[in-house]
């Protein structure tokens, strides 16, 4: 750090110790001061860059690391030799075994898929709640908002069990009464019973992103395109949707992110990790700890396979992201 | 969208006629409230067939035994609570896990000899959820005041720590499990020699799991907490610095004075946030080990689901109990300020 040296020179004529007289200067001096944070300040990015990128550091050495190399269980660097994990062998081969051993592309594939879906289900019905509790007053508001935010906080387990139940085609009987309502068709292993379930788990953040997003636009261009005749329905559709467009495309990378992201539904509605009962992202990845328990250097290289979509989308909309992430946040 | 085919201008639509003009004609005539219902039916719709319903349903679930066996199920009220509670249900918990702590058979102190104490899938998910918390509130602190500073490669720097967050919880969980797999990881020599960690069998070690679970978690979710901090950080007025500034404030008063106390109440909502949704933990555990190793409450449900429903079930309804008194904490907070 320049400030050290600088000062290490300053002192040769005195009789103090280096660091006294260096914390001296830095106490007295405000420019050297300022220094000071900033190197802290250099010291700290760092860190944090260094602790959120190492793990995909370390996926890649993984899987370019021939198996049999991984296996030796050595890291040790090759002069110092401290252990600290470095690319023995270079075999980008993995990245086309990946899809090889597998199908694994039909996996990314099926989570593009429920991803997809459960996007336009969730934007479509939350842009009609987010109208309504951001534009319009009416008594009931507030409970209703509880209500959503409610759905919000339990845990996916309170939900599971009823739902697998249904999902298997075992009749719908009503809490506490024990009527038969009807007997659902059998959803297990196909995408209704993640959908399903991921559109009500996800809904209530996009509610709370856009009702923020609608409630700040003004009421006078909703009017003006009342009074040219429109309906309300198109006024929602023609005028506030568009305007609020940074919302609901907010709205729409949190809720696709989250669902590629999902694991307890995802893991459990396909019965076997196969493609054909439309497990996802997950089923693949864990179908090579399953069947090719040694091939490590699979389980990374798919691993980078699959984040790499989600690197692209969080680089391309960074800013939707922190902006959603604070609107739902402080709203809900 | 539906409004597409709609006619453009209201002269064409006076002109036209059909079941969609009478259906816009209808929508029109509503009243606010009324129009307001309809458009709420379908969030209603959905989440109480897929929340409320299985809510209730789990509900009326953990007051039976037998749900799965051959006979009929038996209405037996509370004494699935009582029994999880006394400690009578623990021989249905997998692989020697329990519900509360059985304290007689770990013998020594908890800190020095663990014992039985993580093997209770409510204090392995409390104290999960505690230490991530906690961490994640610290640094997430630091990594909002960095964000919160104009320099340059700010973006690189926010995207750096934005990713763990987006990343898939299978790959999260792949990762850590990769890092202290005895025949891959290269971590756990060292961490062995510091005490941390149990030497072999790491990932089958109860507390080394949770640590290792506990680090990866903080790992994945601190982005979250620094955004919200940042968020609130923006929102402090600068003026008010320059004030302090003039008054002749050190940096560390200003921060002390001003920072703090103006952003505690983002920090606040921030760690309930986190707080209710560490209590969930599944995925990671499920990945990176075991869920009889780490036996979180959500673990416990998804284990017992297929042998024991009843039982499934009350865990189910007791996490949610948790997590509702804790919601109630925010709703209230809400409810104050009014929406």
């Amino acid at each position: 750090m320049a400030t050290t040296t600088e000062q290490q020179s300053d002192s040769s004529d005195s009789e103090n110790g280096i660091l006294a007289q260096w914390t001296q200067g830095v106490i007295g001096d405000d420019e050297k001061r300022s220094r000071l944070y900033r190197a802290l300040f250099y010291v700290a990015c760092g860190f944090f860059l260094v602790t959120t990128l190492f793990p995909f550091y370390w996926l890649l050495v993984l899987a370019l690391t021939p198996n049999s190399q991984i296996l030796t269980g050595d890291w040790s660097l090759p002069v110092i030799g401290l252990e600290f994990p470095h690319p023995q062998g270079f075999n980008p081969q993995a990245f086309v075994e990946v899809f090889q051993q597998i199908p694994f592309h039909l996996y990314v594939f099926n989570s593009f898929v429920l991803a997809t879906i459960t996007t336009i289900i969730v934007l479509l019905v939350a842009s009609l709640a987010g109208y309504v509790f951001g534009r319009l007053e009416f008594p009931g508001k507030g409970p209703l908002m509880l209500a959503v935010l409610m759905v919000s906080y339990f845990p996916p387990a309170a939900f599971l069990i009823p739902l697998f139940d249904a999902f298997l085609g075992n009749a719908v009987v009503i809490p506490f009464l024990g009527i038969e309502l009807f007997q659902p068709p059998r959803l297990v292993n196909t995408p209704g019973s993640m959908i399903l379930p991921f559109s009500a788990l996800f809904m209530p953040l996009a509610i709370f992103i856009l009702t923020t997003f609608y409630a700040q636009i003004p009421d006078g261009l909703e009017d003006a395109a009342r009074v040219e005749g429109t309906t309300r329905l198109g006024a929602l559709f023609r005028v506030i949707m568009p305007l609020s467009a940074p919302g609901v495309a907010t709205a729409a990378v949190l809720t696709f992110i989250a669902v590629y992201n999902e694991y307890f539904f995802s893991s459990i509605m396909a019965l076997e990790n196969v493609p054909e009962n439309w497990s996802p992202l997950v089923g693949g990845i864990l179908s090579y700890q399953d069947q090719y328990t040694t091939d490590f250097n699979l389980m990374a290289a798919a691993s980078i396979v699959g984040v790499i979509p989600i690197l692209i989308l969080v680089v391309v909309a960074q800013e939707r992201i922190v902006s959603g992430l604070t609107a739902g946040g402080l709203k809900e | 969208m539906s409004t597409e085919q709609e006619p453009d201008t209201a002269t064409q639509e006076s002109q036209r006629s059909g079941p969609l003009v009478a259906v816009t004609r209808w929508l029109e005539n509503l009243g606010e409230t009324a129009f307001a219902y309809l458009l709420l039916t379908p969030v209603f719709v959905i989440l109480g067939a897929i929340a409320l319903y299985p809510l209730l349903r789990t509900l009326e679930l953990s007051m039976y035994i037998n749900v799965l066996g051959t006979g009929d199920p038996e209405f037996v009220g509370l004494q699935n609570y009582i029994d999880m509670f006394t400690g009578a249900r623990d021989p249905d918990f997998p692989g020697s896990t329990t519900f509360l702590p059985d304290i007689a058979t770990s013998s020594s102190f908890p800190f020095v000899h663990v014992g039985g104490w993580f093997r209770s899938a409510l204090v392995v998910t409390l104290v999960f959820t505690v230490v991530s918390v906690f961490f994640e509130t610290l640094i997430g602190f630091g990594q909002a005041l960095i964000l919160d500073q104009e320099f340059r490669g700010r973006r690189l720097v926010r995207v750096a720590i934005i990713i763990p967050w987006a990343v898939p919880l299978v790959i999260q969980g792949m990762i850590f499990y990769l890092m202290f797999h005895p025949s891959t990881g290269f971590l756990t020599e060292y961490l062995a020699n510091l005490g941390l960690l149990a030497p072999t069998n790491t990932l089958n070690d109860p507390l080394s799991a949770l640590i290792i679970v506990t680090v990866a978690d903080i790992w994945k979710t601190t982005a979250f907490m620094a955004l919200l901090i940042l968020a609130g950080l923006q929102s402090v007025d600068r003026s008010l610095y320059d004030v302090a500034k003039v008054a002749g404030a050190s940096r560390w008063q200003q921060f002390k004075l001003i920072t703090l106390p103006l952003v505690l109440p983002a920090v606040a909502i921030a760690v309930l946030f986190r707080t209710i949704d560490a209590m969930r933990v599944y995925g990671l555990i499920d990945i990176a080990s075991s869920c009889t190793v780490v036996p979180s409450l959500s673990c416990m449900v998804v284990e017992t689901f297929n042998t024991n429903r009843g039982l499934a079930s009350a865990i189910a309804f007791v996490t949610a109990g948790i997590i509702g008194i804790l919601a109630m904490v925010v709703i209230y907070r809400q409810y104050k300020e009014g929406f």
